[in-house]
């Protein structure tokens, strides 16, 4: 291997993928295995006083609460989710049993037997009705998983000298993962001991909760990751409730069992992006400067908390965008609800605070009659300066570099004035977003909670195992990993062995989310690598395992949410050109632009694949990925009602990458996955913006609410 | 288990229809998607399956010197490369689904299915289309209008296929079709909008308009289509508000999970003003 690391090979994963011979899940076939349905709450908050379950023939099971040996609640952060509902249920959807056996026909036949009889309690649908506490709590006393609030400089001061103060709030709406494999997993009891196969991301965290919730040792307990098609972060937490079940299931049964969702309950069963309501209260001064910000981030987390309170977090972080403002207050909470719960979302609450904070800036410039660009580019941060919760920026800030590139890339200035010009015949506009992700764990999150361990493994005959519980589930871990071993090595790729991880082989190296397989793993494995170089000639056979350990300079207090929030940031900046119809208000996306600073990149085409995924992806969000909750029930549940953008829908896209490298990451690599999602929907939003001369202030920007906006100011 | 029958001919589907009232299936691209349960179990029919997809007597496109006559069976992408085919139809078709789903989707499924948002229903009540109808012992012919009486419904009998479509043949000189969905390609309208007219020295001769998705079946009047014919540019010019709001008052949409009433009747009532004064009186000059 020579020249740049960041030369692209082939996807490992590519041939079986294109050719149709990769096992999923649903591949999968195991002898005398039963097949399992889940009967769900058709309420969206009652009481259930009691189940009807007409008589079970021979070889057929019911499995709820009462066959979950350990503790019926499954593994979070809090836990507050059962497996299985107990005496209450609290969202459309939630899981009150199973019906196992070996005949599909039979089993629906059963479960439209069985009666469920609910005592309905006032439920809880929107954010708004969470706050008012009109009925008793879901959770907690106040409705909220999460309440926190952060604080820089002096907020009320500042405020109190401002020559002006400026409102806005921005609301983001529901996302749905859409991976292309739906949910699914299947578990076995043979020889005392429980195996689950499955599509997932964090093979631990689901070993995890089967510890929990079978009450048994970890040695009794092996989880495989299959073949993952797709994630997009929707199989983070969730597989973990599953996993639950097929193996209480499979203890009852004695059998293998395998519960597989279809797209419908898929959409309407498992997590989605957190829907936000966003607040700021910018203070400014005499010279147009932004002095202080009050920012208020309110989410709706559904009916258990689940992964909120990080979700959260990473929002709260993110209130000030890419932009140096001394004075910051941020409150953020998370709310229950009895909606489907909220999870985990490529960006992870970075999206909903980016848009608003991309927004606002935009509005703010509007209000002081200064160019938006130029009212972003007087507040960007530089190298140096301090992040919201005091945290220093240690590494190179290349945003001016990276906005003149894409400004020259995009023709960006010539065309804001010409648009902004603004006749009536064609609607064009074009805008401008300057984003970050904050790589890996919250602060210390990699060394108190993840703990990442790797082994290396050199075999007889000269192959190297990599020994990770990290998936590739689409994004090219399997390939980038590997590069990353083989060189270090100086080994041919093909040397490198990475199978699907199965925690009774590989060691706990965290799960894979958060951006941090390449820069945390990977690092990880560079240093085991050379280790393993410097042991190769020791013996026929070397293991070497390496633990995670805390680059020097990281602060972080994780009660007070002082200091440095991730350990290093990566950067991006889009330019999106829109044209509106003036009829019927459709956006037509006309060009899109992007640079990135992800470090090094490991291999370009994948780099390339993410940023041209996550830009996709993000201008779903940002138009016709339309999710909407009535009562309870998601309306838009199949792919026919739920539209996510086809390759017809956008034009090509021009992205570069600048030159930056990164001390504590494999060959200089930051993070690259989420990163590319986040810019997407405020450089259409502004675009669109500029087109009709409106202030968009909630994505999906879609149609019916740009034909009602534009009505509104006539 | 399904019971189905794969006819030799069209005469024995028509036994088969007339002895099992069976549900026929040409594409299945709207059955198979509204039947289809948990993967792995076949799809649910109470009464058995008619294939006739394959049958050649209902395949074929006929052509006299008044009429053009689509035999039901027809995949959408058939009718695209049909060199008789109206234009104006092949707009309409070629914003149907994808091409997968137009291989083997027919015209007569789409009629039939009767859905409020079938795309090719607008361009056919313009058109003055009719059905014809046939059972063992008798064939009617009606207008596409009498056929379709609401959301999935149709005068159909249990033992009746639609055989073919028939469209007079007329020439237009101004066309135009808007579907408006959620996304450019492959997805259902949320609402649509066909205008069809001639336009002979600088007067309309002949007009047609019609709006899809937005009330219970295809909105066509006649009467007010009445108001326009000989009309000049700027007599047209005038009369926009008074045929606006003729059409607002049957212009009856619903709110779902693809739209909602406020956008899909402002965006009709839009479609037709711009239909109106920049298509057609910029044509007529
Ligand atoms: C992915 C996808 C996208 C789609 N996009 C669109 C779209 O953009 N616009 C649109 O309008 N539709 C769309 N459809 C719906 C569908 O493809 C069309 O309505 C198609 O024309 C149906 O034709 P078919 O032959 O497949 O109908 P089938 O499913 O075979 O039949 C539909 C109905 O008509 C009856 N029927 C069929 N033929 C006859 C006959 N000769 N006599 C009596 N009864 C008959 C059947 O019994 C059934 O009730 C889409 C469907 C899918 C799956």
């Amino acid at each position: 291997m020579k020249g740049k690391i960041g030369k692209s090979i082939k996807k490992i994963d590519v041939a079986e993928k294109t050719g149709g011979y990769a096992r999923y899940i649903a591949d999968m076939r195991f002898e005398s295995m039963l097949h399992a349905k889940t009967l769900r709450s058709s309420k969206p908050r009652a009481k259930i006083k009691g189940i009807d379950i007409p008589e079970i023939p021979q070889g057929y099971y019911i499995v709820d609460r009462n066959d979950v040996p350990g503790k019926n609640r499954v593994k979070m952060i809090v836990n507050d989710q059962p497996f299985f509902a107990e005496d209450v249920v609290n969202y459309i959807g939630e899981p009150i049993l199973l019906v196992v056996g070996p005949d599909k026909e039979k089993i629906i036949k059963i479960l439209s037997e069985i009666k469920v009889y609910y005592e309905a309690v006032k439920p809880v649908f929107t954010i708004e009705e969470a706050e008012k506490l009109n009925t008793t709590p879901i959770y907690g006393e106040d409705n909220c998983f999460a309440d926190y609030e952060i604080e820089k400089g002096d907020p009320d001061e500042a405020f109190g000298r401002a020559a002006k103060i400026v409102e806005n709030e921005y609301r983001t709406g529901y996302q749905e993962h859409i991976y292309l494999e739906p949910q699914g997993m299947i578990g076995i009891y043979e020889s005392n001991r429980v195996t689950v196969y499955g599509s997932m991301q964090c093979p631990y965290f689901v070993k995890n909760a089967l510890i929990q919730g079978l009450g048994w040792g970890g040695d009794r307990i092996r989880v495989v990751q299959t073949t993952t098609g797709g994630a997009f972060g929707g199989k983070e937490e969730y597989p973990s409730l599953i996993a639950g079940h097929v193996a209480f299931a499979a203890v009852k049964a004695g059998k293998p069992v395998r519960l597989i969702f279809n797209r419908k309950e898929d959409i309407q069963a498992t997590t989605k992006r957190h829907p936000s309501i966003i607040r700021l209260k910018t203070a400014l001064d005499d010279h147009k400067k932004i002095i202080a910000t009050d920012v208020d981030i309110k989410m709706d987390g559904g009916a258990y908390s689940g992964l909120s309170n990080v979700v959260l977090q990473r929002a709260m972080f993110a209130a000030t965008g890419v932009y140096n403002i001394p004075n910051v207050r941020v409150r953020g909470r998370a709310f229950a609800t009895n909606n489907v719960p909220s999870g985990a979302l490529r960006g992870f609450g970075g999206p909903q605070a980016f848009f608003a904070i991309e927004m606002n800036m935009h509005a703010l410039a509007d209000h002081v009659s200064e160019d938006p660009l130029d009212f972003k580019i007087k507040h960007m941060l530089k190298k140096g300066d301090h992040t919201v919760t005091g945290g220093v920026l240690r590494q190179d800030v290349k945003l001016d570099e990276m906005t003149d590139m894409v400004l020259g890339m995009s023709d960006y200035r010539k065309k804001y004035d010409e648009f902004s010009k603004n006749d009536d015949q064609v609607l064009r506009g074009i805008g401008l977003s300057l984003f970050y992700h904050g790589c890996a764990f919250t602060g210390s999150g990699e060394k108190d909670i993840i703990k990442a361990e790797v082994k290396l493994k050199k075999r007889e005959d000269g192959k190297v195992l990599i020994l990770i519980a990290n998936v590739d589930m689409g994004q090219g871990a399997q390939t980038t990993l590997r590069k990353i071993v083989a060189r270090t090595l100086c080994i041919p790729v093909d040397d490198v062995i990475y199978e699907n991880p199965d925690t009774d082989v590989v060691p706990d190296s965290g799960p894979t989310v958060a951006s941090r397989t390449v820069m945390i793993v990977g690092f990880l494995l560079d240093k085991a690598a050379q280790e393993l170089k410097a042991e190769w000639e020791k013996a026929p056979e070397v293991e070497v395992h390496k633990v995670y350990e805390q680059p020097g300079y990281i602060r972080w207090d994780q009660e007070t949410f002082e200091g440095d929030a991730y350990p290093v940031y990566s950067w991006g900046t889009n330019v999106v050109e829109v044209e509106v119809d003036p009829v019927t208000c459709e956006i037509k996306v006309k060009g899109i632009w992007g640079v990135y600073d992800v470090g090094t990149a490991i291999d370009e085409r994948i780099i390339q694949g993410q940023i041209e995924g996550g830009i996709s992806q993000g201008l779903g969000y940002a138009t016709i990925e339309v999710m909407n909750s009535k009562d309870g029930k998601i309306l838009q549940d199949s792919i026919t009602d739920y539209i996510i953008p086809c390759s017809m829908y956008f034009p090509g896209i021009e992205s570069k990458l600048i030159d930056s490298y990164y001390e504590y990451g494999p060959y200089g690599a930051k993070c690259a996955g989420e990163l590319p999602f986040i810019g997407a929907a405020p450089a259409l939003a502004s675009a669109v913006q500029n087109a009709l001369n409106v202030q968009i202030k909630r994505i999906p920007v879609t149609p019916e609410y740009l034909m009602e906006t534009a009505e509104g100011e006539n | 288990m399904v019971r189905a029958y794969r006819p030799p001919d069209f005469q024995s589907a028509l036994t088969i229809m007339r002895e099992n009232r069976a549900i026929p299936l040409a594409g299945g691209t709207d059955l198979m998607v509204s039947r289809r349960r948990w993967s792995g179990l076949s799809p649910f029919f109470a009464k058995p399956v008619l294939f006739i997809g394959h049958l050649e007597e209902i395949k074929r496109v006929e052509i006299d010197i008044t009429n053009i006559k689509i035999g039901s069976a027809c995949s959408l992408a058939s009718l695209l490369e049909h060199r008789e085919i109206p234009e104006v139809l092949k707009i309409v078709i070629s914003q149907m689904a994808t091409p997968a789903i137009r291989n083997i989707g027919t015209l007569g499924g789409n009629i039939c299915n009767a859905s409020p948002a079938g795309d090719a229903l607008p361009v056919l009540y313009a058109m003055d289309a009719s059905v014809v109808l046939q059972r063992k012992a008798e064939i009617r012919t009606l207008p596409i209008e009498k056929f379709i009486t609401g959301p999935g419904e149709t005068v159909l009998k249990d033992d009746e296929l639609l055989t073919s479509i028939i469209i007079p043949k007329k020439s237009y000189n101004v066309g135009f079709y808007r579907k408006v969905g959620t996304r450019q390609a492959n997805s259902l309208s949320k609402l649509s909008f066909q205008g069809l007219a001639r336009i002979e020295e600088g007067k309309i001769s002949d007009i047609r308009i019609s709006f899809g998705a937005v009330a219970m079946t295809v909105i066509r009047s006649r009467e007010i289509e009445e108001i326009l014919i000989e009309k000049s540019g700027k007599e047209i010019e005038k009369l926009i508000p008074e045929v606006s709001s003729l059409y607002s008052a049957v212009i009856k949409p619903i709110d779902d999970q693809r739209s909602n009433i406020r956008y899909r009747k402002t965006i009709s009532l839009k479609l037709l003003r711009y239909f109106l004064r920049t298509v057609l009186i910029s044509k007529i000059g």
